[in-house]
């Protein structure tokens, strides 16, 4: 079922008519402080002060933006997740710092229960997979309605694409990125119903928050890029996503949804 | 002259100490040598002791190819050969290949499953899926986030899927429960592919941070990148660190404008 409560947040204006709707999710909140480093660098903080960052960005190019939270609290997966179900012509962005990995460096990720990572030789060398991933079979059941727990299944590809363009201006942003997004199993986008990414920036083991911190203007900068580009390139109007696939040429707030199945 | 008898005794003794310290010095360095690589924690020391090495009738001596994590390519993995009893048996099997991902990673920093993690269980269904029960320390001690809890479950899902014929899937517990995220990011709800890489005929040839760069599946940002489709999967790959310089053009950035200026208005 759709949760009845909402975390807080507060709508902001919508200026000068962009009607996609973002909504930022600064992941973990609360008792949840997500990675700690040892320079006492807090995952839940950081991602916060990403967050509102971004939001000031994509105001200024007259998007609507809503957080999942404003201060230090910890809604649910699916109380962020509902933030952005009921919504048409929304895009989703979770912001998480990892715990590993070259500091500086950033990834976007879109839902995938694939088990893909990428795979080199022991020369470095990328390796082919010899086995398809699994089918992406779509969510929408006959009745049309969207099961809560596989919300995403109908929005891979606009996923992918919202996370490729997002990766690409990433990568120009922060030397040492890989050039593209990956599939990852991310749990908070698996409940999404609209196209959702995840951005993890490495990492917490910095000297200190001013380390992260001198990123923030890059990373709003990209991640607004992105969407531009994202809306740019549907035309500015986004639709409902194909049936049976899931994205296809457009992408948008989908059809209702039902129950947990 | 004869030379004094408590100089005889001396020498000899000397000579003793010399002959027992040059038997000794080969087993005493390795000693040292292994210690200084692998520092043994309480928890492992303990399963050391208890824990007996899985074994069955059917085992026999093979190379396995496990994956762990890339030093050259950080979030990516990379096979490693080693020599493996391993039982004709698929849960069996998987056990001693689990257990071997967890002992034996060449280097902590190509380990993807904490060391104390343990395999408690591990059923192998008949349609295929592997259902792996996994002990407290997987969930409390793999690194958080996204990169490190997607590659600790890749290593698993690789590892069964270049070495068990017949697994297709898997699916993770910890302490017999299904668990939402294993450390809060990766999702564990759901049944992962088991996926069987294969070497191409190039990549051992490769040079060192590889070259090959997934470019036909980027595009400028003015257009939408081609989707890459799951059968595609050999585009998911890491550029490598050297791929920066290597990899795909990328589009250059024009700079943001205000909403009000030219920004596509809705339709």
């Amino acid at each position: 079922m759709i949760p009845n409560s909402t975390p807080n947040s507060v709508p902001n204006a919508v200026p000068n008519g962009r009607e996609l709707t973002v909504v930022l999710d600064p992941a973990h909140g609360g008792p949840d402080a997500g990675s700690r480093g040892a320079a006492g660098v807090v995952e839940s903080e950081i991602v916060l002060n990403f967050a509102r960052a971004i939001r000031q960005t994509l105001q200024g190019q007259g998007f609507r933006v809503l957080l999942t939270r404003e201060g230090n609290q910890d809604p649910s997966f699916d109380d962020r997740s509902s933030m952005i179900n009921g919504l048409r012509n929304a895009v989703f962005v979770t912001l998480h710092v990892s715990s590993t990995g070259p500091v500086g460096t950033v990834r976007t990720y879109s839902y995938g229960e694939i088990a893909t990572p990428p795979v080199v030789s022991a020369t470095g060398k990328p390796l082919p997979e010899t086995r398809p991933g699994t089918t992406r079979s779509t969510a929408i059941s006959r009745t049309g309605l969207i099961p809560w727990d596989r919300a995403q299944e109908a929005y891979l590809n606009a996923s992918e694409r919202l996370a490729q363009l997002t990766q690409i201006q990433l990568a120009q942003e922060f030397g040492g990125s890989p050039e593209l997004s990956l599939p990852a199993a991310v749990r908070q986008l698996r409940t999404i119903a609209a196209p959702a990414i995840a951005v993890e920036i490495s990492s917490v083991a910095v000297s200190g928050p001013a380390q992260l911190a001198q990123m923030t203007p890059r990373l709003a900068d990209a991640v607004t890029h992105a969407i531009v580009d994202f809306q740019v390139a549907n035309g500015g109007a986004l639709t409902t996503p194909a049936a049976g696939r899931g994205g296809g040429p457009g992408v948008g707030a989908g059809p209702p949804l039902g129950g947990a199945h | 002259m004869a030379m004094a008898r408590h100089w005889k005794i001396a020498i000899l003794i000397l000579a003793i100490a010399a002959f027992v310290g040059v038997w000794t010095f080969p087993s005493l360095l390795r000693n040292v040598l292994r210690l200084r690589r692998a520092p043994v924690t309480e928890e492992q020391a303990r399963r050391e002791i208890v824990q007996e090495p899985i074994s069955t009738p059917t085992d026999a001596p093979q190379k396995a190819q496990l994956f762990w994590a890339s030093l050259t390519s950080f979030g990516a993995l990379e096979p490693t050969e080693i020599d493996l009893p391993l039982s004709a048996d698929p849960a069996e099997r998987s056990k001693q290949l689990i257990a071997a991902l967890i002992a034996r990673a060449p280097t902590g920093a190509q380990r993807t499953l904490p060391a104390n993690a343990e395999l408690l269980q591990l059923y192998v269904l008949q349609d295929g899926t592997a259902i792996a029960d996994f002990s407290e320390a997987l969930p409390t001690q793999v690194p958080s986030g996204i990169v490190s809890e997607q590659m600790a479950v890749d290593s698993i899902a690789h590892t069964l899927g270049a070495n068990v014929p017949g697994v297709s899937r898997l699916k993770i517990l910890i302490h017999g429960q299904e668990a939402d995220t294993l450390a809060g990011h990766v999702d564990l709800s759901v049944f992962f592919p088991v996926i069987a890489p294969i070497a191409s005929p190039e990549s051992d040839t490769a040079p060192a941070g590889g070259t090959a760069s997934p470019a036909s599946s980027t595009s400028p940002s003015s257009t939408l990148p081609s989707p890459v489709s799951p059968s595609s999967a050999s585009s998911r790959v890491s550029p490598g660190p050297a791929a920066g310089a290597n990899g795909p053009p990328t589009p250059a950035k024009s700079p943001l404008t205000p909403a009000s200026s030219s920004s596509p208005q809705p339709h």
